[in-house]
């Protein structure tokens, strides 16, 4: 049974405790940053973040909305990513059976920058980032660590709100649905982010372009989102599946 | 607080004013959004829309130093809509009190006013006593005179339509805040209040809280689940710090610092002693001098005897009316009559008000001792910006400090929670705690004085001090030990072991204390409680989330203050739902209940606010300095010339320095229209000495930014990004401009008005990050605490050629 | 390759925070193997508290061979339930960050630089310095002839960062001395 994550955006308060928490437990630098206008900071993921909250504040007549969104890798039920690097070395990307995770191993390092854009561009949600001296992948891992030994990932235990969560697959389905049922209440436009094709499932309260762009699976030009994991499925290796 | 962190859960109606929860104490939002999940509704009342705001049911923008005119408002709809809790109001507050004749207000001042002495003399604000000497009340709340009465005639002015021009809230908003809050005026519904430094900043400061306080006591919601006043304590250790009292105000246990016309010890307990006649007050302040004596025990050990007042004659004694405080000792180093001083675990360069004058004044130091983590404005003011350090005299020492994690002891949350902290490693390097400095630094002093003598050795000399710095000594005087062989309820205690609870302290020099508060944290029977992790609870206790095993609490383990108001005559619960104490018969259960005394109908009762002296809830709260029921006054600066409550614009009693530095913005100033509110950030702490040395925090917010917005900013020709200057008539700093619809204009009496926000936690010592925000504001003060108006000032804003503190 | 536990902690310890699996192959049985290698397992497990807001949540600081490892929400303190915001979860980088002062340092008037001193040298100047200005200064007599026994020319400003413990000897000291300009974070 794989693992999974329900990340209940109509909870959080952008404390960056799980932004902060990742960085602690992976002793990631730090990124010399500037203000340029916005809270949100670092402006992007990057190797040294593999998570960040973003912000989006809205004004509606005299109604403001503020949007935090949490962004991280989706855990992909089947890794686009995967199939894009197995096209350059099989098992660059892993995929960990028992939890789901998608894991970049050092066979990347070897990747040329083509390769690697290749990989990130195969990404619905531009996640994949890499350090450009060293080529080192970069993004979130699940805490597969913590997670094989029964701990929680960093970011979800460090959440004050219960923004984030985790659990079994089956259980955060569970959780999703009756949350979103009572957000739904307040909010109907409200929705569960590609709750099947991925272990990271957002709740949103309204549309996702205005939490962030790449909130839900944004297919490349050519591809519409079912096309996209329609083409990477083929791809895929025996090797996640053994 | 007068509830804790998790009591938060059982509110049915949260309002959030004069605090930014989310940000500055984010975890308490897991508790606002468990009350959310069970129903409650929450609202944010602030002139930004922040991350609280986000998550609160609405928001409900405000002009910044107008909470008194819109609290007001609220407390006028309950009484005109008889929205209060009559039983809770007559039973348990002064409400019906009689007010003496001779007590008046009128057009904005109250009785007693001299304004060549800008004080009040309180005389007049006092209640008609019967022959034994306790309050005349009127129960059916009839009197015309009775505090109910004068409180509905105080507050009449402020309906919707004059609360609604000051505060800048649209009429709408009003009645949703008013009517939502106020529905908690029954037994079975409690609101809480959640204010922090947005309130305590004002020159109207305690007020802001009193009138908080009236609202609570009117809907009957102080001592119940879910209810109370809420302080969310600024800084880490600020409620311990208070309660131990890094403050000259006070000594520790909140007793008053000797003054020079209470001479000796029998003047002091005299002058701060209350006697009450009331059979059925408690008027807990009667033991003070228990507290008092063992607290001189603790200073002087065996020094102190009855003989000699307990070596009373030796502490320092202030003038009445002397103010020690930030600002005034700010403005004495500036006139050159301060030498030296110790200056740790703070950042007065960036954080008190007007830092162009501070950092000048500290210049004038023959010595400086600072003890922090890191270089900061502060430690390294004589080489700053624009500074000759050749022409600074100052000496100055630089101790490292041990961080939290490499030392131990308590600290006290802002629920009165004391918690014991381990060291987990080692300090860096040479750093030390703070104890591991101060102790044998006095002991060097004390040598020199008994080598060499000196002016009052005494004082010195004869201090119980120990050689060398062990936390858990101290613990353990805090709490107190008995200092001769005694028999307390049978149980015999020697000399040196640990008193069980402030009740066995004792005015006859045979206990000692560092802190009767915390009597009863560290016992013979229980250990350091500080230590306790038991998740034990009964099912009356789990029900409202109380932890009486887990740690410990001020006082004597009580969660919830006042919660023999939470209960009727017969220690029935007024909520039965969310019941903190109930009698069961032979005796209380749940919460630790304030004072064990059997209910009020055994006619062997206690009214339940123990600790005033008649034993009622103040509505009517004649101790202030600046009246005894609040009025709205305007900001020392602002934007506005009048205002529809009073031709009283400002307070009447603020607090002010004066020099040459210390200019202020006349009312409505055309060339400073705009109103400026300071704060922290999530990320950062207070002066942000500690948090910009974390790089990590620094990456998530790098530089100063000012909030405005985007209507000012176009008028302004600023756009998202821009290096802008904004400036006071005292100096200007460089931001950078965040344009955000968060920020909206507000409608003033009829006029636009525009608010910006800035956090102070940049400053020189990290490079490119900006510099302190507080050379914008003002050295004004709230008279009874003289804490400053950091959250109203007013400025202009302008867009920047070049930025030279910030790096683009 | 084979890869041992302990030198693969060597490796994450080191700071190295990329998930170098390469090395371990792609066989799951050995990405097993790594995650296993939990970097905090067998660690000291040291509670203290969050040193900022006042809502004091508690914190599991792991430790190793007297080393800091990491520090993480203390998920049985019944008020943050394991949780922290950012700045409590930087609490590790906090404590290890290159900008602590690590040694005393003294400014001599007029100087342009810090001078690195020991402990024992600061504070038997720094004595001096309070007994100097106490004697100089103490004003034991006010105008009216009362005994006040103050010294209003000296001061201490600080702080809600001390323990309980140091709140109250720092408090006793200064009155003792005879200090009355004593303020700290609560009067911001």
């Amino acid at each position: 049974m794989s693992k999974a994550f329900l990340i209940d955006t109509t909870r959080c308060t952008a404390c960056r405790g799980c932004q902060l928490a990742c960085k602690e437990w992976y002793e990631l630098p730090a990124n010399k940053t500037k203000q340029v206008g916005t809270h949100q900071n670092p402006p992007d993921l990057n190797a040294n973040n593999y998570k960040l909250v973003r912000f989006n504040e809205h004004l509606d007549g005299e109604t403001i909305t503020w949007n935090f969104f949490p962004d991280q890798c989706r855990h992909c039920i089947e890794p686009p990513c995967q199939g894009a690097a197995d096209t350059v070395e099989e098992g660059a990307v892993i995929k960990d059976e028992a939890t789901g995770a998608v894991i970049f191993t050092d066979k990347m390092a070897q990747f040329s920058t083509e390769d690697l854009d290749y990989v990130r561009e195969s990404c619905p949600y531009d996640i994949p980032r890499w350090d450009a001296k060293t080529k080192r992948p970069a993004k979130c891992v699940m805490c597969i660590d913590r997670v094989r030994e029964g701990m929680l990932p960093a970011c979800v235990l460090a959440c004050p709100t219960g923004t984030m969560n985790f659990g079994e697959r089956s259980e955060m389905l569970a959780l999703a649905k009756e949350r979103l049922a009572k957000v739904k209440k307040d909010h109907p436009n409200a929705m569960l982010a590609d709750q099947e094709d991925v272990s990271v499932i957002y709740l949103l309260a309204e549309a996702p372009e205005r939490y962030h762009t790449k909130a839900v699976a944004q297919a490349p030009a050519r591809n519409t989102r079912k096309q996209l994991f329609a083409s990477v499925r083929s791809s895929l290796t025996s090797v996640s599946k053994s | 607080m007068t509830n804790h962190w998790i009591d938060i859960k059982n509110a049915d109606s949260i309002l959030i004013i004069g605090s930014n929860a989310a940000e500055h104490h984010p975890v308490s939002f897991k508790w606002v959004l468990r009350a959310k999940d069970a129903g409650a509704t929450v609202m944010h009342v602030d002139p930004k829309f922040s991350r609280t705001s986000a998550r609160s049911d609405f928001h409900v923008p405000i002009r910044s130093g107008t909470d008194i005119a819109f609290m007001g408002g609220m407390i006028n709809y309950v009484l005109e809509n008889g929205r209060y809790y009559k039983d809770y109001v007559v039973d348990y507050t002064n409400a019906s009190y009689i007010v003496s004749e001779g007590f008046e207000f009128n057009d904005g001042l109250f009785s007693g006013y001299d304004p060549k002495s800008r004080t009040y003399d309180q005389s007049s604000w006092k209640f008609d006593l019967d022959s034994k000497g306790v309050p005349k009340k009127d129960p059916s709340l009839k009197h015309p005179r009775c505090v109910f009465n004068l409180l509905k005639k105080h507050f009449s002015r402020y309906n919707i339509e004059n609360v609604s021009s000051v505060t800048g809230v649209s009429k709408d908003n009003l009645q949703k805040v008013y009517s939502t809050f106020s529905s908690t005026g029954t037994p079975d519904k409690a609101g809480t209040i959640m204010y922090a430094l947005g309130w305590t900043q004002h020159t109207v400061g305690v007020q802001n809280i009193r009138s908080a306080a009236i609202l609570q006591l009117l809907l009957g919601n102080i001592g119940v689940a879910g209810g109370g006043i809420n302080a969310l304590r600024g800084e880490p250790n600020v409620q311990g710090s208070t309660d131990h009292t890094l403050l000259y105000h006070i000594i520790p246990g909140y007793m008053a610092m000797p003054r020079a016309d209470w001479q000796t010890y029998d003047a002091y307990n005299k002058a701060n002693t209350p006697v009450s006649t009331d059979p059925h007050s408690a008027n807990w302040w009667q033991h003070k001098p228990k507290y008092f004596t063992s607290l001189l025990k603790g200073w002087y050990g065996e020094n102190a005897t009855a003989k000699n007042g307990y070596c009373y004659g030796l502490l320092p004694k202030i003038e009445k009316g002397a103010d020690h405080s930030y600002m005034f000792l700010f403005d004495r180093m500036y006139n050159n009559e301060i030498t030296g001083g110790f200056i740790i675990g703070l950042n007065p360069m960036n954080s008190v008000p007007n830092s162009n004058k501070v950092r000048k004044a500290l210049d004038n130091l023959d010595w400086l001792v600072t003890q922090e983590l890191h270089h900061s404005e502060t430690t390294d003011n004589w080489h700053r910006p624009g500074v000759d350090p050749k022409k600074v005299k100052t000496e100055v020492f630089l101790l490292p400090s041990a961080h939290r994690v490499e030392k131990e002891g308590t600290v006290t949350n802002s629920g009165r929670w004391l918690g014991w902290h381990d060291k987990a490693i080692e300090p860096e390097a040479d750093a030390r705690s703070f104890g591991a400095a101060f102790v044998p630094m006095m002991n060097e002093v004390r040598a020199l004085y008994k080598e060499e003598g000196g002016k009052l050795p005494e004082a010195i000399t004869l201090l119980n001090w120990p050689k060398t710095y062990n936390p858990e000594y101290w613990t353990r005087l805090i709490n107190g030990q008995f200092t001769k062989d005694t028999v307390v309820k049978g149980t015999k205690y020697k000399k040196g072991q640990q008193v069980p609870s402030f009740t066995a302290l004792s005015d006859d020099g045979s206990t000692m204390s560092l802190n009767w508060l915390y009597t009863g944290s560290y016992t013979e029977e229980g250990g350091n409680k500080a230590k306790r992790r038991n998740p034990q609870q009964t099912k009356m206790q789990a029900n409202i989330g109380l932890y009486p095993n887990w740690a410990w609490c001020w006082p004597v383990n009580r969660r919830i203050l006042y919660n023999r108001a939470s209960v009727n005559a017969d220690g029935m619960p007024l909520n039965p739902k969310k019941a903190v104490i109930k009698w069961d018969g032979k005796k209380w259960v749940g919460d630790v209940p304030d004072g064990g005394w059997k209910p009020l109908s055994s006619g062997k009762g206690k009214h339940p606010f123990i600790m005033s002296k008649h034993g009622h809830g103040q509505i009517f709260g004649p101790g202030r300095k600046d009246g005894p029921i609040p009025e709205h006054y305007e900001p020392v600066e602002t934007p506005i010339d009048s205002h529809p409550f009073s031709k009283q614009l400002s307070s009447p009693v603020y607090k002010f320095v004066d020099s040459s530095m210390d200019k202020l913005a006349k009312p409505a100033d055309p060339n400073f229209p705009i109103v400026l509110t300071t704060y922290s950030l999530t990320e950062h702490w207070c002066g942000g000495g500690e948090t910009r040395n974390v790089p990590n925090l620094l990456e998530a917010e790098p530089q100063l930014y000012v909030e405005m917005s985007p209507e000012l900013a176009e008028e302004k020709g600023i756009a998202n990004g821009d290096g802008v200057i904004v400036e006071s008539i005292r100096g200007k700093v460089e931001a950078i401009a965040m344009v955000t619809v968060r920020m909206r204009p507000l409608k003033v009496k009829g006029k636009t008005v525009h608010l910006v926000g800035m956090p102070f936690c940049f400053g020189w010592t990290t490079p490119g990050t900006g510099d302190s925000t507080n050379r914008l504001t003002p050295s004004v003060g709230d008279p009874n605490t003289t804490i400053p108006e950091y959250k109203a000032s007013c400025v202009n804003i302008r867009k920047a050629d070049k930025l030279t503190e910030i790096e683009m | 390759m084979s890869y041992t536990r302990r030198g693969f902690l060597k490796l994450t310890g080191a700071g190295v925070a990329c998930l170098s699996l390469s090395q371990l192959g792609f066989d799951l049985t050995e990405a097993r193997a790594y995650a296993t290698s939990l970097k905090t397992k067998g660690a000291k497990e040291v509670i203290t508290i969050c040193p900022f807001c006042s809502v004091s949540c508690h914190i599991i600081a792991h430790v190793r061979d007297g080393k800091l490892i990491s520090t993480e929400g203390d998920p049985d303190f019944p008020i943050n339930e394991g949780a922290l915001c950012a700045k409590g979860a930087a609490l590790l980088s906090m404590s290890r960050n290159e900008h602590r002062i690590k040694k005393p340092l003294y400014r001599a008037p007029y100087s342009e630089k810090w001078e690195e001193k020991d402990w024992d040298w600061v504070l038997s100047k720094i004595a001096r310095r309070v007994k100097d200005t106490r004697d100089k200064e103490l004003i034991e007599k006010n105008d009216k002839g009362q005994t006040v026994n103050r010294l209003d020319s000296m001061f201490l400003l600080g702080t809600s960062h001390a323990s309980n413990e140091e709140c109250a000897l720092i408090h006793q000291a200064m009155r003792g001395l005879g200090v009355v300009h004593m303020d700290h974070q609560a009067r911001i």
